[in-house]
């Protein structure tokens, strides 16, 4: 157990410590206001969602919001936990991204009541083994994000494992049902200056969290970006699978803008990770939820 | 008479090339719109010169301009063995990024999504991702990234990549062609019809070439509706199939 966590561990902090740009995000470091709100996520999401509604943002020339440019999603800590933690040898402190229920906590079912703290000791973080981050983790993972918009794309380019989604703004349909994938298939529009995402043929093999936080193959997520000022993103996003929840719940958060010129750059993780073996030595390869 | 004749041909000949520019698309900002996705129709992947069939192999007409690569005494002999050991050594049969050009020309689409300032390539292949930053300098070196560092400017209508930073560990095909860290690759992307960019390589390496050498082919777009970059996650397969053979995990 010890050895493995440290190979996690290891692995863990060669990706931290390359992102020496983004060292307060995930060295739990967090600004106390963003855009002029607390930016603990149940406190941010009313201001900033009031003080979105009366900015005017920068525009592009096809006149969509301009949200070109590299972005952090500072109060994540890389994607470390999204529930409230008090943190320990492992895990930085975190304060709750879930806005609703109003508990801060993964309306989990029943059955699954233990199942995070199972994934946690028993298996490693899919992102550790360089799978994809699936939808939403992408946003919030370790690194942050480059966000590019062309006349009905909008893209993001994550420095982490160089991940990348790609979202059609053109009205197009979502593809078929038998064709699944990691990062699932995500349809974007524009409801006035929001971006509203819809991601659909989700599978179950990516989490939430490197704590453990999981979904099934049900899982439909549906995202608003909005610009707060022209530095500030308000992230929403809402789950929802029958599969493994008992409600839709949602997280909100900040996504702040990094230092002008910042770049993302490449970060290989497969080819560069030697650690699988010892992650394997006592943890086992994510594989989706047992069927019930 | 002749030479009116000769003029007049002339004009016309000039007033369709203009006829043509004008009708390629545009970004808002006046260059080229390479967005789409956009595939290579070679065999280069499996060996960027000319070859003949084998198991497992199409023939193939090569996308080296002359068909020979120009490398030193040495190289040639370690090019030699990278062929016989490419099951094994092969950046693509370990599922690792296959850097430039090579990324360009493996059998896989990819998106080009096309801002301002910034120019991200998206290939299907292993979510492998470019990004291109537009009038910009590459950072000091030494750094060593699989896909390089690429930055972009135009030359009147064609996007010309200047790619430094390299590592010597990708390859340019699976019959072992192959390079040092000091690759230095530009490329140049000539939209030639609303669907074709022509595509062209300028490979340079004073480790293991004599002169620079170049390749070039033709970029096509896929045309089918709703056309979208789908997942080649073949690392990820691959640890599945282990795990469930009992082969990776605790025993």
């Amino acid at each position: 157990m010890a050895t493995a966590r440290r190979g996690f561990l290891s692995a863990l902090a060669c990706l931290l410590l390359a992102g020496i740009a983004v060292g307060a995000q995930e060295g739990g470091a967090r600004p106390a206001q963003i855009a002029g709100c607390p930016s603990k996520s149940s406190d941010f999401y009313p201001c900033a969602k009031a003080k979105a509604a009366a900015f005017k943002p920068p525009r592009n020339p096809d006149g969509t919001p301009n949200m070109n440019g590299a972005w952090n999603p500072v109060t994540a800590n890389g994607s470390q936990n999204i529930e409230d933690y008090k943190g320990d040898a492992f895990l930085n402190p975190q304060v709750s991204l879930i806005v609703d229920p109003p508990d801060g906590k993964v309306p989990y079912l029943p059955q699954y009541a233990n199942k995070r703290q199972d994934n946690w000791d028993h298996y490693i973080d899919p992102i550790g083994a360089c799978w994809l981050a699936g939808v939403p983790r992408q946003v919030y993972a370790p690194r942050g994000i480059a966000i590019v918009q062309a006349p009905n794309v909008f893209a993001f380019v994550g420095e982490f494992a160089h991940e990348y989604r790609i979202i059609p703004t053109d009205n197009s349909p979502h593809i078929g049902a038998s064709l699944r994938l990691l990062m699932g298939d995500s349809r974007g529009h524009w409801e006035g200056d929001t971006l509203v995402v819809d991601t659909t043929n989700l599978t179950d093999r990516t989490w939430l969290s490197i704590s453990g936080h999981f979904h099934s193959d049900a899982l439909h997520v549906s995202e608003r970006f909005t610009l707060v000022n022209a530095d500030t993103i308000l992230y929403e996003t809402t789950l929802v699978d029958a599969k493994a929840y008992t409600r839709p719940w949602t997280m909100a958060m900040p996504i702040i803008r990094f230092e002008k010129g910042h770049e993302v750059w490449e970060e290989p993780c497969i080819e560069s990770d030697h650690d699988l073996p010892d992650l394997t030595r006592e943890h086992k390869i994510w594989l989706g939820l047992p069927p019930q | 008479m002749r030479i009116a004749l000769f003029v007049l041909m002339l004009l016309q000949a000039s007033s369709v090339s203009a006829q043509q520019r004008s009708a390629l698309p545009r970004t808002s900002d006046g260059k080229p719109d390479l967005n789409g996705v956009w595939q290579a129709l070679t065999t280069a992947n499996f060996d960027i010169q000319d070859h003949a069939a084998r198991l497992g192999v199409p023939a193939g007409q090569g996308i080296v301009e002359g068909n020979d690569i120009p490398y030193q005494p040495w190289a040639r002999a370690k090019k030699e063995e990278n062929f016989r050991n490419s099951a094994t050594l092969d950046h693509e049969a370990k599922c690792f990024l296959l850097g430039v050009p090579r990324t360009m020309y493996a059998p896989f689409p990819f998106q080009i999504v096309q801002s301002p300032a910034y120019i991200a390539v998206f290939s299907e292949y292993a979510h492998t991702t470019r990004s291109i930053f537009m009038n910009s300098e590459h950072p000091p070196g030494p750094i060593e990234w699989f896909m390089g560092d690429s930055r972009g400017h135009w030359e009147g209508d064609t996007l010309v990549v200047d790619v430094r930073h390299f590592t010597d560990q990708t390859w340019f095909d699976r019959a072992g062609n192959f390079h040092s860290a000091d690759l230095h690759v530009v490329e140049r992307y000539t939209l030639s019809t609303p669907d074709h960019i022509q595509y062209e390589a300028t490979i340079e390496d004073p480790n293991v070439f004599t002169r620079p050498w170049k390749v070039s082919f033709p970029l096509y777009r896929r045309k089918e509706q709703h056309v979208r970059i789908l997942e080649y996650e073949c690392y990820a397969y691959d640890q599945e199939e282990r795990a469930r053979r009992g082969e990776l995990g605790p025993r």
